[in-house]
């Protein structure tokens, strides 16, 4: 499209018309113009969308409501009604010239701020379209300079709003998950507060941020929204109680210190049990069912291809026999090395009719030590967090830690038994509302890949959180990078990454109008020019690049809103003092224990231990009731 | 609510011991049949489920006398009876009789597993309370049912975390006539032997831990702070008594605030119900 001759060229007279009458036109409506001059100075100020100014002039409906309410009362003419801002006009140029100027503006209020905001808002949706365009401005680059501007005037704004108390909660009265303030929305509803509804993290979800974006404090802010919003659903009988389970798959002391402010976090959101895997809870390998205990066993050691596909037939046999034993199957870990014996085989099918079982158990015999050796080292390796005793059901949040970083093949062990654990979980009881929340996942996914970790999720109805730090952090392919994220039917949360075309790509394009200038001399551009309506990304690529701490864009359906983060303040973590020993003995506290004392006790002595003397003497009470001590 | 011995109700607190002056029965004027009711509901829905003979001492009558009293319960939809295992029939509440008492537990018969374990406990308790310097020093006997649900929700908790739970606590009030007054004691029961090393975790545990159990985990053991529970109570059968000694032994400073005393005599299944007339006393429990 080709932009038809401005009325500058060639007909300065009629400009000049113009000017004067649109001049004459504002100052004659001069409360009008400079209602609607504030109205642009503030949205471009909170760098506001117009629809905002739309809003805030449909907010003064009431006014004018009740404005001409009053006047019909005291009038009682329609027709003096119909008249009102004409004679609001009238009266308000009159006082003017009284010089009693709150009486004018008192006068024409009503009338002339719901007109100036929304001839502001008309205002400000065309400058905002010709910068779009390319066409606003002095030079082409204006358009760019304007946009960078008010993204910075957005941001301000939305870092005051997630500032003032009480500004953004933690969920809606609908159960929207409240995220932070809208910084600027592209295809998504305009709104001050970014809040997803609780469907959304029931679905599937893609977080990526590098280190140090504020990727943890999202992640915590939708992990505790989550449980608030379905514990009060819960609570409602709109559903069942929710299960948090966050895969944390690098390990180290970050992954402790991250595990104890999420408990304190879920805590203040209703979330009374949060255990922290495998350091102060254990969940059992030996409470899958028999067929499936031995898939995942047999899964979790090492094989090769070849002849050695051969050697893990071979155990899988003999695993099958261990566990599908006539007296059921093992236990726990002990229990289960035990039975890697021939001997123990045997004996275990010798009663009843397991001829079969019992020649598998005898041509298998020169095999069985070398599997129990690999299976002792393997169980020894897992520590005892699968050894039990518990299972997922005993907390309202689980944050298990893998060891990704230090152990990888450990951690990959470990993640496998535990998805295992989880799937079981999920298809047995099937009474909590799930959400597996894995980070840096790829670094575990050797034994079960991360698709397969998504296919699963599916099928059982779980929600699934994957986050990494990277693009490439998401999967170990490129197709199951973009299995992934296409999959993210909940939305892609993207926060600063060095890499986010890919994902930014998916959020698509949207149409919009491309216009050139005509260049005229040294920094002069003419306003004729040429347009065309093409397609431009919904994401900027650059954008994601240059966003700061705490800000992230909300990918979904072909939209994008851009968030200001809210943190959640935890409650205060456990006083850090000196380290000391864990059992703080008011001896030891006191000092009083003297070396006799703890001499006495070292020596095995079994008389009176020591320091029984300074508590007070509770045993007549104890004798009464139980007799004294017994005798070893 | 909690109740005494003497099935005297008293209030209910959930923290520190705030109950009154306990009276006997014979000085509580009227009632005796509601009041008895009332504290063998109680007891009962705070200890999983209660043996007819310990219910019966309980409520200080006979087995006849306390298995019609369960079916009292029974018709009103409070509680059920069955034989679960070997001696007596069980007693355990519904969910109308807990939300009756106002225990905000998951109602369930007493596991088959720990039908032992919980006679035992039952057995620790009324011992305790049996004894003259418990309602001296105006006792209260916080039990694990109570414990696990104040850690978790009303489904019954975090079974399965490493948080080692006591079978019971015992609360002095801070202005109590005896010398342990303002103490919580853990209370464990021990049929069998664990491995020493098992013991001796569970033992630190114990004296090492700072918080009410349900406190946020940052305040579970907090360094500098008083241990909660001044002393661990072990009442041991015969083949867990040598364990948990060596165990206490291996505490270093910490054993003097290990007591070991020999579980009641009572505290074992019975073989079979037998007498169901006759009235056992409380110090038929030792």
């Amino acid at each position: 499209m080709t932009s038809r001759p401005g009325p500058r060229r060639g007909r300065p007279a009629a400009v000049a018309l113009i000017a004067a009458l649109m001049t004459g036109l504002a100052v004659a409506a001069a409360p009008v113009t400079l209602a609607a001059a504030a109205g642009v100075a503030l949205a471009w100020y909170r760098g506001w969308p117009p629809g905002r100014l739309y809003r805030a002039a449909a907010w003064c409906l009431p006014m004018v409501a009740a404005w001409l309410a009053a006047l019909a009362a005291s009038a009682g003419s329609p027709l003096r009604v119909a008249a009102a801002p004409y004679l609001a006009w009238i009266a308000m140029w009159q006082h003017g010239a009284a010089g009693d100027i709150p009486a004018a503006a008192a006068v024409i209020a009503p009338a002339a701020i719901p007109a100036g905001l929304l001839a502001a808002g008309i205002g400000w949706s065309v400058r905002l379209r010709s910068m779009a365009a390319g066409s606003g401005g002095r030079s082409p680059g204006s358009a760019a300079a304007f946009d960078r501007r008010q993204w910075r005037h957005q941001v301000r704004s939305a870092r005051a709003r997630i500032s003032a108390p009480g500004s953004v909660p933690l969920t809606t009265k609908n159960g929207s998950l409240v995220v932070g303030a809208v910084i600027r929305s592209v295809g998504h509803p305009a709104s001050a507060i970014a809040a997803i509804p609780y469907e959304r993290i029931r679905g599937h979800q893609v977080v990526i941020g590098a280190t140090g974006t504020g990727k943890t404090t999202l992640l915590l802010r939708l992990w505790a929204a989550f449980a608030a919003t379905a514990l009060r659903r819960h609570a409602a009988g709109a559903g069942r109680p929710p299960l948090l389970v966050v895969l944390d798959c690098k390990g180290g002391t970050d992954a402790r210190r991250l595990a104890d402010r999420t408990r304190r976090v879920l805590r203040q959101a209703g979330v009374r049990s949060t255990a922290i895997w495998p350091d102060e809870a254990s969940l059992s390998l030996w409470a899958l069912p028999p067929g499936r205990l031995v898939t995942t066993l047999v899964d979790l050691v090492e094989h090769g291809t070849g002849g050695a596909a051969y050697y893990s037939d071979v155990m899988e046999a003999v695993v099958s026999l261990a566990v599908g034993a006539p007296c059921g199957p093992p236990g726990g870990n002990a229990d289960f090395l035990a039975r890697l014996e021939p001997g123990w085989l045997e004996l275990a099918y010798a009663a009843g009719e397991h001829a079969a079982e019992l020649a598998l158990v005898r041509s298998a015999a020169g095999q069985v030590r070398d599997i129990a050796l690999r299976f002792r080292t393997l169980l020894r390796r897992l520590g005892d967090g699968l050894d039990g005793p518990g299972g997922f059901a005993d907390a309202d949040a689980w944050y298990c830690i893998l060891e990704g970083t230090a152990e990888v093949t450990v951690a990959e062990a470990q993640a496998r038994a535990l998805v295992d654990l989880l799937a079981s979980y999920a298809v047995d009881r099937g009474d909590r509302e799930i959400l597996v929340a894995v980070d840096e996942f790829s670094a575990v996914s050797r034994r079960l890949p991360i698709w397969q970790l998504y296919e699963r999720a599916r099928s059982l109805g779980l929600a699934l959180q994957v986050s990494a730090q990277s693009w490439h952090g998401l999967a170990a392919s490129r197709d199951e990078r973009y299995r992934i994220a296409a999959a993210a039917d909940g939305g892609i949360w993207l926060m600063r990454t060095a890499h986010p075309g890919p994902a930014a790509a998916l959020a698509g394009a949207r149409p919009g109008v491309a216009s050139s200038r005509m260049l005229l001399g040294r920094l002069r551009w003419s306003r004729r020019g040429t347009s065309l309506a093409r397609t431009r990304p919904v994401v900027d690529p650059d954008l994601i690049r240059s966003l700061d701490v705490g800000q992230a864009a909300y990918i979904h359906r072909g939209g994008v809103t851009y968030v200001q983060v809210k943190r959640l303040i935890a409650a205060p973590a456990a006083i850090a003092g000196a380290p000391r020993d864990i059992s703080p003995s008011p001896l030891a506290m006191t000092g009083a224990a003297s070396g006799q004392d703890r001499q006495d006790v070292q020596d095995g002595a079994g008389g009176r231990p020591a320091g029984r003397a300074r508590l007070p003497d509770a045993s007549a009470l104890l004798d009464e009731a139980f007799g004294p001590e017994p005798a070893r | 609510m909690s109740c005494w011995p003497g099935g005297r109700l008293v209030a209910w607190c959930d923290g520190d011991v705030t109950a009154a002056e306990p009276a006997t029965r014979r000085a509580r004027p009227g009632g005796r049949a509601a009041g008895r009711d009332i504290a063998g509901l109680l007891f009962t829905g705070e200890m999983y489920g209660v043996q007819l003979d310990q219910l019966a001492a309980v409520i200080g009558t006979s087995q006849r006398q306390a298995r019609a009293a369960v079916v009292r319960w029974q018709d009103r939809g409070w509680a059920r009876l069955e034989a679960l295992g070997p001696g007596p029939p069980w007693a355990w509440l519904t969910r109308a009789g807990l939300a009756a008492c106002g225990l905000p537990y998951r109602p369930a018969p007493p596991g088959l597993a720990r039908l032992a374990h919980i006679r035992a406990v039952t057995a620790v308790r009324l011992a305790l309370e049996s004894a003259g310097g418990y309602a001296l020093g105006r006792g209260y006997w916080r039990s694990e049912r109570r414990l696990r649900a104040r850690m978790g929700n009303a489904r019954g908790g975090r079974l399965g975390l490493r948080e080692h739970i006591p079978d019971a606590e015992v609360h002095w009030p801070d202005d109590a006539p005896v010398a342990w007054a303002g103490e919580i004691w853990a209370i464990e029961a021990e049929l069998t032997a664990k491995p020493v090393a098992r013991t001796v975790a569970i033992m630190r545990e114990l004296l090492s831990r700072t918080g009410d159990y349900g406190c946020p985990a940052a305040q579970v053991r907090v360094a500098g702070l008083a241990p909660r529970h001044l002393r661990v109570i072990y009442l041991c059968a015969p083949r867990a008594v040598s364990t948990v000694a060596r165990a206490r032994a291996a505490l270093g400073g910490d054993a003097g605030r290990v007591e070991i005393r020999s579980l009641p005599g009572a505290a074992a299944l019975p073989p079979a119900a037998s007498g169901a007339g006759a009235r056992p006393s409380r110090g038929q429990h030792r």
